[in-house]
């Protein structure tokens, strides 16, 4: 009896739970107001407003989390946090060139009286690019300090000395201008015809005028006309005290900057910079030192993590003239899963990079309605997720392979799935929003192949690669199936490839669980499986759909592939992609598929680097590294780079000499280094025989490209972000409503 | 007595050396390279000097102390051995660097979500067990009423619901639907409160994470007090405190409640020590800066010196925490003085 009342009991609780969830679910959405019906203009959002009145406070929630490191951030490391990016976008301007909505670099005439740029040709036959820049006077910081030269040369001279390299571990800033050596070389004492104290490609002009000359590793190339964007800062932030000179040869720092700590003994302990520490303590000092951008550092509190910035009235405004006009914008993290609540709730007032279905239907349901407290801007995201090959071994070296598995799935279904219906497919490595893929678009449209889901299409490509033999060498019967196998030529059965096997067959569509599939010595010969070692992150939605809708879906068992699935860490995945022991790599390569996204902050972007060439094997070995394949395309071996003959040839004349055979290698390099700067129409032609090449070996294959949503509260008015111009920059344009 | 002090503090150190050198091999087993990691963060810079990378990569190895043995670094890392002739180790205050984000000295970066954790902590244990121990004597004395039976039911619904849905269950009835607490954060957005203003905003903002930890933490001390409480009663002494005509509340508070406090006063210091642990699912839903979430980023960073710190901290506390333990339970239980 009591246990029955015990029972009813708990019923009547859990009814009681749900009535209560269901009925304050059902409760009236009295979502803030706003008067936000796009600014009191005619104007398209985002134009260019300089009549809203200054006031209110916005705040932004952000994914990322804030570090603190405002001033440079990621500097002295491999990567910045994005949220602290977004902090030194609003707190540093006035710089000389910047990135506009498009992405694309265009000089800053707030800040720049005048600029010119000339090619200089030395008697080596080499050549170097000087650009010269006069700026506007009266341009002040936010404590009222002028802004001069000195600002805008400081950091490039101290981030090239010995005493940054002390503090932060990294002082390449200059690298790319004449003298960088010698001056990086020079630390206050040793000056020699190997380390001099001035830095011979940075000129102190003037109060307002300053060059910079780029050198011959780094000129010519298509974005040369990029070189020109330098950012001012506070000089006592960067050399904290110390002065810079000009006496003809040379911008230097004063004998100040070099000054070293002392030992025990009263001497001076060589390398120990005293400056260094300085630099160490500026670097988090949000409150000593001016800004120079549309806001200033009011408060970063390190409990919250969060930042609240002030507008800095003495900003006269961006490279369109644009002003602040919104008096504190509040920069906080937000929590994926209630972030939508706290849109709601007031909590935050903009929410930006909202993908997937149920992200983005809940936040297009705020908007809904006449008196909605919300808007909405959405754009296509620059970037895509994707499957990436390691290229240089395994199956998934032969360009055939990666179409086959590129055929086994379908790609709309998977994207459409993934985002929820609020996403596209990409079939190369470009962002729709690039300048060059827009003007190739139609050229694309025609011949890029979309690897429409086929496995007839899939077990064409492996017999064509000959995947036509069977573990013990005899030939593959469609009819029975099984996991096909290739008999490797003398130049493929490498160390690595003979001993190539399955990782796991319990993880795996692997038809026989109880078989090891490795690679097979039949007589002389080496007979390789058609099995693809994959290895994805953890806890990773992709990783989940791509099992569903690839691994166990069919069609890659169809066409005779088999496939094994490892999970591990991202850093782990890094490691494996970069085979770098520091991040978990154990020295021998195992895993050639892995999935993840990629993406771009700028339109300009350059893919010279990203492919390896083996004809060459010093510049094989010291970018292998750096090439996220590993592929080398065999066109560039007949046709290199690296040949000097070939380099400096237009689009339509390398092409002649290489007999319409051009490589990822060469292309990628001759549309940068062979393409003269401002040449659009050149670079157009290069950037399409690159897609077009790439479509063909598929060193990805693409998944999906987010439509990213930002939402944001109808009291604020003229938002408009695009892909290359998040809210932090958007945030300029606007104003508070409540304030006009 | 300070004999025993002195013995068990003996203990103490030679297990916290023990657990210390264990725990320094363990993470030193793990495939991660730190000197190698440094290096290739300046990978973009030495694009053209792969010599000077690896040359880099020496120079981290020496500056780590990694081209020593492993004891070598162990002695090190305590600050008992010189790293590059200087001691700098765990007993000069030296924890190490954190990498997570930006390069800092690992108490700065345990320092603020250590305030934090402390902060919500204090108040949900005093919460807690201001809840569930006068809950549990009460449900103990009024055994197999139906006060006692909601509140089984209920501690039993506490106790078993998963952490996450319980956060998301109240923010949904009492952030967004009610409107009272904020979903998430620690003070308002863009605050320049001060002083006793701010620490009330900060409560405010705490309300709600708390109102959860309190409630999960309810179901289990309220019975483990309610069963203690019902085995206290039923002893002889109580019987014959009865007959002695004793008033109930006498009976109750004096007689049953000090003997049912043994086994509970374990769970009320272990709590209480408990303070310093974040809860990694509590800080995330509610977007706090605690320690959970710091053990959790600097694991997934492979922030080891974060990770060893925190860990050797809660080896203090736990073999410190087992010491007043004992101690306490002489001043509970008169029989089991140690200087009697």
């Amino acid at each position: 009896m009591k246990q029955k009342k015990l029972l009813m009991l708990i019923a009547v609780v859990l009814v009681v739970v749900l009535c209560v969830s269901v009925l304050t679910a059902c409760k009236k959405d009295d979502g803030p107001t706003g008067g936000g019906n796009g600014g009191n203009t005619d104007k398209p959002a985002g134009s260019v407003n300089n009549d809203f009145k200054v006031g209110g406070q916005v705040i932004i929630g952000s994914s990322t989390e804030l570090s603190g490191d405002f001033r440079w951030p990621g500097y002295g490391g491999s990567s910045a946090g994005a949220a602290d990016q977004d902090i030194s976008r609003l707190t540093v301007g006035y710089s000389t060139m910047e990135s506009d909505q498009y992405g694309q670099y265009v000089w800053n005439n707030t800040a720049v009286k005048s600029h010119s740029e000339r090619e200089i040709e030395h008697a080596d036959g080499t050549k170097t690019f000087e650009v010269t820049i006069e700026i506007n006077s009266g341009l002040k910081m936010s404590g009222g300090t002028e802004i001069k030269s000195d600002n805008y040369l400081a950091y490039l001279l101290a981030m090239s000395t010995p005493v940054a390299k002390k503090a932060f571990g990294s002082a390449n800033v200059g690298q790319s201008f004449v003298g960088y050596d010698e001056f990086n070389a020079y630390d206050g004492t040793n000056a020699s015809e190997t380390a001099t104290k001035e830095f011979a490609g940075l000129r102190r002009l003037s109060d307002y005028k300053f060059s910079m000359e780029i050198n011959s590793d780094y000129y010519p190339y298509y974005y040369a006309d990029t070189y020109g964007a330098v950012s001012p800062y506070d000089i006592n932030l960067v050399l904290g005290g110390a002065e810079i000179k000009d006496d003809g040869n040379g911008a230097y720092l004063s004998e100040d900057w070099y000054e070293v700590n002392v030992d025990k003994e009263n001497n001076p302990v060589a390398g120990d910079f005293v400056k260094a520490a300085h630099l160490e303590q500026s670097r988090y000092d949000y409150y000593t030192y001016e800004y120079t951008g549309p806001y200033t550092v009011d408060r970063w509190n390190a409990t919250s993590k969060e930042a609240i910035l002030k507008i800095n009235e003495n900003f006269t405004g961006n490279f369109e003239g644009q002003k602040p006009h919104i008096e504190k914008v509040i920069y906080r993290k937000v929590v994926e899963e209630t972030q939508i609540a706290q849109l709601k709730s007031g909590e935050i007032d903009i929410l930006e990079g909202l993908t997937g279905g149920d992200s983005v239907n809940a936040a297009l349901q705020l908007t809904k309605g006449e008196n909605a407290g919300f808007k909405e801007v959405h754009y296509d995201r620059a970037g895509y997720g994707k499957i990436q090959f390691d290229c240089d071994f395994s199956p998934a070296m032969f360009a055939e392979v990666r179409q086959a598995i590129a055929y086994c799935f379908d790609r709309e279904d998977f994207a459409n799935t993934f985002c929820g219906g609020f996403g596209t497919v990409v079939n190369g490595p470009y962002s729709v929003n690039f300048a060059a893929y827009i003007a190739n678009e139609d050229l694309f449209d025609e011949t890029l192949k979309t690897y429409s889901v086929s496995t007839a299409a899939a077990k064409k490509a492996l017999q064509d690669a000959g995947w036509i033999y069977n573990a013990d060498g005899s030939a593959y019967n469609d009819a029975v199936g099984g996991i096909r196998y290739k008999k490797l030529t003398a130049a493929e059965a490498t160390e690595t490839n003979i001993n190539y096997k399955a990782v796991s067959v319990t993880n795996s569509n692997l038809p026989d669980k109880t078989k090891d599939y490795k690679t097979v010595k039949v007589g002389d010969d080496y007979y390789m499986p058609c099995v693809i070692n994959w290895f994805c992150s953890e806890n990773n939605p992709v990783s989940d759909l791509l099992t569903t809708k690839l691994l166990n879906a069919g069609n890659l068992a169809a066409a005779g592939i088999g496939m094994t699935k490892t999970e591990g860490t991202f850093t782990k995945l890094l490691g494996e992609i970069y085979r770098r022991a520091s991040y978990g790599y154990g020295g021998t390569p195992t895993y050639s598929m892995f999935n993840l996204a990629t993406g771009w902050n700028s339109a300009l972007y350059d893919y010279a680097y990203n492919w390896i060439d083996n004809s060459n094997k010093t510049m094989y070995d010291t970018f292998f590294a750096y090439s996220s394949n590993k592929l080398s395309d065999p066109y560039d071996a007949a046709f290199s780079w690296w040949n000097e003959e070939n380099q400096g040839l237009t689009y339509d004349e390398a092409v002649k000499k290489s007999g319409g055979k051009l490589g990822m290698n060469y292309i990628s390099f001759a549309m940068v280094y062979s393409t003269p700067t401002g040449d659009t129409e050149e670079y157009n032609k290069w950037f399409a025989a690159y897609m077009l090449r790439w479509n063909e070996l598929l060193p990805d294959i693409p998944l999906y490209g987010n439509i990213y949503y930002d939402c944001y509260n109808a009291k604020i008015l003229n938002f408009k972000a695009t892909p290359f111009f998040g809210a932090a920059n958007a945030i300029l344009y606007c104003a508070v409503a409540d304030a006009q | 007595m300070a004999r025993y002090i002195a013995k068990r503090l003996l203990y103490i150190l030679l297990v916290f050396i023990l657990i210390s050198f264990l725990m320094y091999l363990i993470y030193n087993a793990i495939p991660f390279d730190r000197a190698r990691w440094l290096a290739d963060e300046q990978k973009e810079a030495y694009k053209y000097d792969p010599e000077g990378l690896e040359q880099l990569y020496q120079e981290k190895r020496t500056e780590l102390g990694l081209d020593k043995n492993i004891v070598e670094r162990y002695l090190m890392w305590l600050g008992v051995m010189p790293l590059n002739g200087k001691y700098n180790g765990m007993l000069q205050g030296n924890f190490g660097v954190s990498y997570t984000n930006i390069q800092q000295p690992v108490v700065e970066v345990l320092k603020e979500p250590m305030k934090n954790t402390i902060f919500i902590n204090v108040f949900a244990t005093v919460l807690a067990l201001g809840i569930t121990i006068p809950l549990g004597i009460l449900c103990a004395v009024k055994k197999g009423t139906k006060l006692d039976t909601g509140v089984q039911v209920g501690s039993i619904i506490g106790y078993s619901m998963p952490t996450f849905i319980t956060a998301i269950l109240f923010i949904f009835i009492f952030a967004i639907s009610f409107g009272w607490f904020p979903v998430s954060g620690q003070e308002t957005p863009g605050s320049t409160l001060t002083g006793a203003a701010r620490f009330f905003d900060r409560l405010y903002y705490m309300a709600l994470p708390l109102i959860v930890m309190t409630f999960c933490s309810l179901g289990g001390m309220t019975r483990y007090v309610r069963a203690s409480m019902i085995e206290a009663l039923s002893m002889d002494c109580i019987r014959t405190a009865r007959a002695k005509g004793l008033k109930e509340r006498t009976v109750i508070f004096s007689h049953a409640w000090r003997n049912a406090l043994i086994p509970i006063v374990t769970l009320v210091i272990g709590w209480f020590l408990g303070i310093f642990s974040g809860s990694i699912m509590i800080e995330n839903i509610f977007g706090l800066n605690g320690m959970g979430r710091m053990y959790i980023i600097s694991l997934n960073n492979n922030d080891f010196d974060v990770v060893l710190t925190l860990q050797m901290f809660y080896v203090i506390i736990g073999l410190v925490g087992n010491l007043v333990i004992d101690l306490i339970y002489g001043l509970v239980d008169p029989r089991i003085r140690i200087n009697k």
